[in-house]
Order: structure tokens, then sequence, then C-alpha cells
């Protein structure tokens, strides 16, 4: 043992120690440490305690122990030390190898590795928080939705109702101020729910066939009215090579071009503003399809381009111009979940150009026509109907009895639940039901479900129904049909709207 | 004889080890993370309840990236007690608890083994209570090297038991 600490003793990086079993220190070099011979090993470093249960438990012949990578202290420095103990019955030899350099370097890579880990985790954290908190808002908006839309029902119903009462030209105005205004609020809420949709995902895609020109034709008609009263141009332009019918979903594609002929009638003051539409190019059953939107308007400063799509963008301090700044963020996003593209191209002063191309499908064989919205005419056996308003709430109540009342062709009742309902249906019969879905106690999908499953008599099972709904989503609408409605309302609803479904169920129902 | 006992930190890397060993010694805290590379040891003198003084040997190790079996064995020797630390924000660390628990009381039967969720200054401590539950995760406490809560007192304890 002695000759292996000479040895060692004329290494730099190694030390070597003799210890007696009690502790003292019997004989040292300092190479790395100046701990004094005669003094006590247990001062030197907490580290030694060790030796104390390693002399006290192991069988003292034979024991040696190697400890790497140890931190030791000395004047300031810290050395890392690989360590090892042998242990006789006589003395303990501690032989020190430094290797402070490795270690350091060893360090460096566990210190960025670990960091990397953590930072990923963290990262991951945070990204699981903001979707926990993206998913919130979206549920939210969804939910406050329904209770925003059902007073809103009520002031845009009873601004119709008051403007055909007789008005001062100025309590005209005012109505007519209202109504822009809780029109305005009413496409805002629609663009928030639209947008909350996109993005959590919840938004679907549906493909139906429609009739290409019909979708164009009904833009073109209510754009060319806004054009004639502005005293701008408004031009359309279709590529005859277009496909009668196409695959797609029509709502979403006329909800896109709708917002964009919005936006380039807002912001444009004379001039002309051009929709052109055409092919890019067709395979088998598929077609891409080229829109174009331009304007001479006001156009967009080349720094703000990138940040059109994004919501709430608005660069007109004009406060003249009315607009959610959702608009183009919806299109965008829409655009995008139908796997199209879109551009957009401006000069201050001059004009803006929105290209949109968006990817369609075609059935190869001819189909038959589709038939247009089909106008009702209420039967005339009788000089009024009879319909069952199943409604809890005053002002809705309210507003569809004088719609139905004022029209002259029907009888109202009333029933402020899906029990009342069922009462007032045993009671009597009625040609039609108006029914609301939410109501304490029976509920509208329930009542609905007993009136078409409780009863022998047809004139009962049979009646056609009618749901409220302040709801706008597929799930709602599935829902009505199969609990065994034949249509469906959305509030707020128009007057026009209430009468032609009201007329339509009833029509078909005479004409089984 | 002085009395002395030791006592090895163990867990996963960056659950705060090397901090709670250095609020309980020093009483300092950093928010900068440097990792630990084998093992450091330092001394706390403590005044136990009944007069005696307790030296309790800390070694603070380095953390492990998956098991506690890859910790060094020659560290654990002639350990008094084994204080595993996990993070509460990372459930990485504590996830295989019960089976790293199982091994060290395999293999070290005499030593004492203790619990620390850590971190808790960043977590509702009701949840992380339920969440610990849930997972069946056993835990002697919840500490913040930190906000120092609980600190002191763990250790404090655990100096009574080991010296009974
Ligand atoms: N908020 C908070 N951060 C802590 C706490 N304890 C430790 N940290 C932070 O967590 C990181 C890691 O702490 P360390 O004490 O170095 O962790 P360790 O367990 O010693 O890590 P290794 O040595 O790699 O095994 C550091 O940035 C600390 O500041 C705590 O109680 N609360
Ligand atoms: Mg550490």
């Amino acid at each position: 043992m002695k000759n292996h600490q000479n040895q060692l003793q004329y290494n730099q990086n190694i030390q070597s120690i003799t210890v007696s079993l009690d502790g003292t220190i019997i004989d040292t070099d300092t190479n790395l440490f100046s701990w004094k011979s005669g003094t006590s090993i247990y001062d030197a470093h907490p580290f030694f305690e060790i030796l104390k249960s390693f002399i006290e438990d192991d069988d003292p012949n034979n024991a040696e122990f190697n400890l790497p990578c140890i931190h030791f202290e000395n004047d300031g420095d810290e050395r890392i030390c690989d360590v090892s103990i042998q242990i006789d019955s006589k003395q303990v030899l501690i032989t020190f190898f430094d290797y402070s350099d490795k270690y350091i370097e060893l360090n460096g890579i566990a210190q960025q590795r670990n960091e990397s880990i953590l930072i990923t985790k963290e990262l991951e954290l945070k990204n699981q928080y903001l979707l926990e908190k993206e998913e919130f808002k979206n549920s939210f908006i969804a939910n406050i939705n329904h209770e925003i839309r059902t007073p809103l029902t009520s002031i845009l119903g009873f601004i119709e109702v008051l403007q055909k009462t007789s008005l001062s030209f100025e309590q005209e105005e005012l109505a007519r101020i209202i109504q822009r205004d809780s029109q305005h609020l009413h496409a805002l809420i629609d663009d928030m729910i639209d947008i909350s949709k996109i993005e959590s995902g919840k938004l679907k895609i549906v493909e139906e066939r429609f009739t290409f020109s019909d979708l164009v034709d009904g833009l073109h008609e209510s754009y060319s009215k806004i054009a004639e009263e502005r005293g701008i141009r408004f031009e359309t332009y279709v590529d005859p090579n277009i496909q009668e019918y196409l695959i797609g979903d029509r709502m979403r594609v006329y909800q896109i071009l709708n917002n964009l002929l919005n936006n380039a009638f807002k912001f444009t003051e004379e001039g002309k503003i051009g929709l052109s539409i055409t092919k890019n190019y067709q395979r088998t059953n598929k077609l891409s399809i080229n829109f174009k939107i331009e304007d001479t308007g006001m156009g967009i400063l080349e720094e703000h381009l990138d940040q059109i799509f994004d919501r709430f963008t608005r660069f007109s301090k004009d406060l003249q111009i009315s607009g959610t700044g959702l608009g183009l963020a919806i299109v965008k996003s829409l655009v995008d979940k139908l796997n199209g593209e879109i551009k957009v191209e401006s000069e201050p002063e001059k004009g803006t150009t929105f290209n949109i191309k968006l990817p369609f499908k075609f059935e190869v064989t001819k189909p038959t026509p589709e038939r247009k919205k089909k106008k009702y005419t209420l039967p005339e056996t009788k000089k009024r109907f009879r319909v069952l308003l199943v409604e809890d709430e005053e002002t809705t109540q309210y507003l569809v009895m004088k719609i139905l009342i004022t029209h002259g062709s029907f009888y109202v009742d009333l029933a402020i639940n899906g029990e009342e309902a069922i009462k007032a249906i045993e009671r009597r019969n009625y040609d039609l039901v108006l029914m609301d879905l939410r109501m304490s106690k029976v509920d509208g999908y329930q009542a609905t479900h007993m009136i078409r499953n409780n009863y022998g008599d047809e004139v009962i099972s049979k009646v056609p129904i009618i749901g409220f709904t302040a709801n706008t989503n597929e799930t709602e609408r599935d829902k009505c049909f199969r609990a065994g409605m034949d249509d469906f309302i959305t509030k707020p609803f128009k007057r026009e709207e209430l009468i032609y479904k009201i007329t339509k169920q009833i029509a078909k129902k005479a004409a089984d | 004889m002085k009395l002395s006992k030791k006592v090895v930190l163990l867990g996963h890397f960056g659950v705060g080890k090397t901090s709670l060993f250095r609020r309980f010694i020093e009483n300092e805290f950093s928010e900068e993370y440097k990792v630990t590379l084998g093992v450091q040891i330092k001394k706390k003198v403590i005044q136990l309840p009944d007069g005696r003084e307790l030296s309790m040997i800390i070694w603070d190790t380095e953390g492990h990236s998956n098991s506690v079996e890859d910790t060094r064995k020659s560290y654990l020797l002639g350990s008094h007690a084994f204080i595993y630390v996990f993070d509460l924000t990372r459930e990485d660390t504590y996830k295989n608890l019960n089976q790293d628990l199982a091994y060290l009381k395999e293999t070290y039967n005499k030593v004492i083994i203790k619990t620390i969720g850590n971190k808790v200054d960043l977590v509702s401590e009701k949840i992380a209570v339920k969440n610990l539950k849930e997972l069946n995760i056993p835990f002697d406490c919840l500490t913040s090297a930190k906000t120092n809560k609980n600190v002191k007192n763990f250790f404090l304890d655990l100096a009574e038991e080991i010296t009974k």
C-alpha cells in the first residue's frame, strides 16, 4: 500500500491520505487539499463521515469503496474528484483523483440536456393552459350567444312592429337607427359565433349539390341594388364553362363572397366594383374556381396588407364605415377550411383586389334540376287557422302573437310550457304548433316527442310543429328533426320568414 | 460520541433537491437552475428537542432522468434516510414513484424513506393533493424551496425521527 502511495504522490491531480481508524490523518501529500497530518479527517469535510459507517459496518480486512464525482471545496475553489477508500485492520487509505475538467465539461452537457427538456415541458404546459383558455372562451361565446340572441329577437321584432304603426318623421328616423344598430349587433354576434366555431374546430364543412348560378345571381341581385343607390357600378362575370351544378359548401362560399363584397362596397365611394368568376382547371370530377373581387376604393397601405386577415383589424379611422372587424378574419379561416387560397393586392387611393381559389366537385352525369324555393299559399278550406304558441318568454310571445294576429289568417293560443301545451292540444284541434325548445318543466323536444308518440288521434299526432331556437348549430337542428319537428326557426327571425314557414307547413299538411 | 446521520436527497433532475438543500442549510434560494453533477455534501447541526445535537450530513445527488436505480449505488451506502423529491408541476417526476419506492425499500430495508412534493408555490395545493391521491402517490410533505414553505419543519421532523 505504501508503495502505491509513493507512486501517486508525483501526479499533480492525485492526492493520497492515510487515516487511522479513529479518523486522525497519519500521512498526506498536499497536491489537491491542504489538510494536515495530526488533525481529524472528520473536521476536513462532511464527506468523511461516511468512513464511520464503513469502518463500523464492514469486514475491515478487505474493504474498498469507490465514489465518483464528489464535490469538495478548497479555499473557495471547487474540485470534483473520484474518491477511492481502502480499509484494512489498521488504517484507511483515501485517494483523490481530480477530474474537475472532465466533470465541468460533462456538467455543461447535462445542463443543456436538462434545460432543454424542462423548457419543452414548460412550453407544453403553457400551450395546454392557452388551449384550455381558448376552449373556455369559445364555449363561453357559444353559451352567451343564447342569452344575447333572445332579447335581440324581441328588439328586432318590435322595431318591425313599431315601423308598421303611424310614426312621426322623427320617430321613424329613430326607429331606423335602432334597427340599423341592432342589425349590426346581430351581425357581430353571428361573426363571433362563426369565429369561435372555426377556432374550436366545430365548424363542419358540408358537401352539397347546388345551382352555381343561383348563388351568383343572389349576390348580383342584392349588390346591384346597393350599387344603384350608391351611384357606383357593379359588374359580374361568370365563366360559361363552369358547370351548372357544383358540389361544395354553398353557404360558406356565399359567406366568403358576401363578406368580401360587403367590404368592397364599404370602402368604395365611386367607380366600380367587379366580381369575376373563372374556371382555373378541371380534372375528372374536380374543378378549381377563381373568384376575383375588385374595387376602386380607398385601398390598403402595403405595410397593412399582411395584417388585414387578423381579427378586429381596421385601418380606416372613418367611423362612418361600420364593421365588426371580423369579416376578413372569417373569410380567411373559411377559405382555409375549404382548402382554398386567398390573395390580396392593393394600392392606396386606387383600389383593392382579392383573388380566391376554391376547389369544388361536380357530378359527371347530368342531374335533374333542383327545385327553387317554392311559393306556398294557405289552403282555402278555412278563413283562419289555429296556431298554438308554446313559449315562456313574454317578449317572444307578444311578438309572435302580434305578427300572426295582424296577418289576419290566424288565431293564436298560448301555452307557457310543454305540459300546458299537451293539455291545450288535448282540448282543441290545432293547425300548427310553434314550439320553443328551451322551457322549464317539459321542454320542446319532450313535448314534441309526446305529441308524436302518445296519441292514436292523427289530428293530434300529425300536427305540424315548428321549433323555435336561439341556437344556429347543426346539432340543435338535427335534434329538432329527430324529435319529430317539421321545421325550425332561428331567433331572431323576420316576419316574412315566420309567415312563410307557417304557411308552408299548413299547405303541405293540407296537400297530404 | 457525536450524533451524526446521513441523509440523501434523491429524485428526478430539476425537481429542486439542490434548492431544498441550500434553503435548509444556508437559507438561500436562486431561480437559476444549475445542474448537480455527482454529489455535493454538507453538514447541518440541528438542536434536537431533547437537548442533543445532531450533525445531519446531507448528500445532494445528481437527479436521474428515468428511475432512481440510475443513481450511483455508492452514494447511498451508510444512509439513515432517503428524501425522494418530486416536482408537483411535472408528472414525469412522480408517475413512477411507487416503483422507485419499492426498489429502495427492498434494497435498503433499514433506511427511512420520505417523499416530498416540491414547488408547491406553483400549483394549487388543493388540486395537487387531489391529483396525487387519485394517482395513489404517497407524500409526506409538500414544500417550496422558493417560499420556504415546510422546508425547515420537514428536516427538523426528520431529524427527530432518525435519532429516535
Ligand atoms: N417556483 C419554484 N421553483 C423551484 C423550487 N425549487 C426549485 N425551483 C427551481 O427549479 C429549478 C431546479 O432546481 P434545483 O434545485 O437545481 O433542482 P435539482 O433537483 O437539484 O436538479 P438536479 O441537480 O439537476 O437534479 C431551479 O430553477 C430552481 O430555481 C420551488 O420550490 N419553487
Ligand atoms: Mg441539484
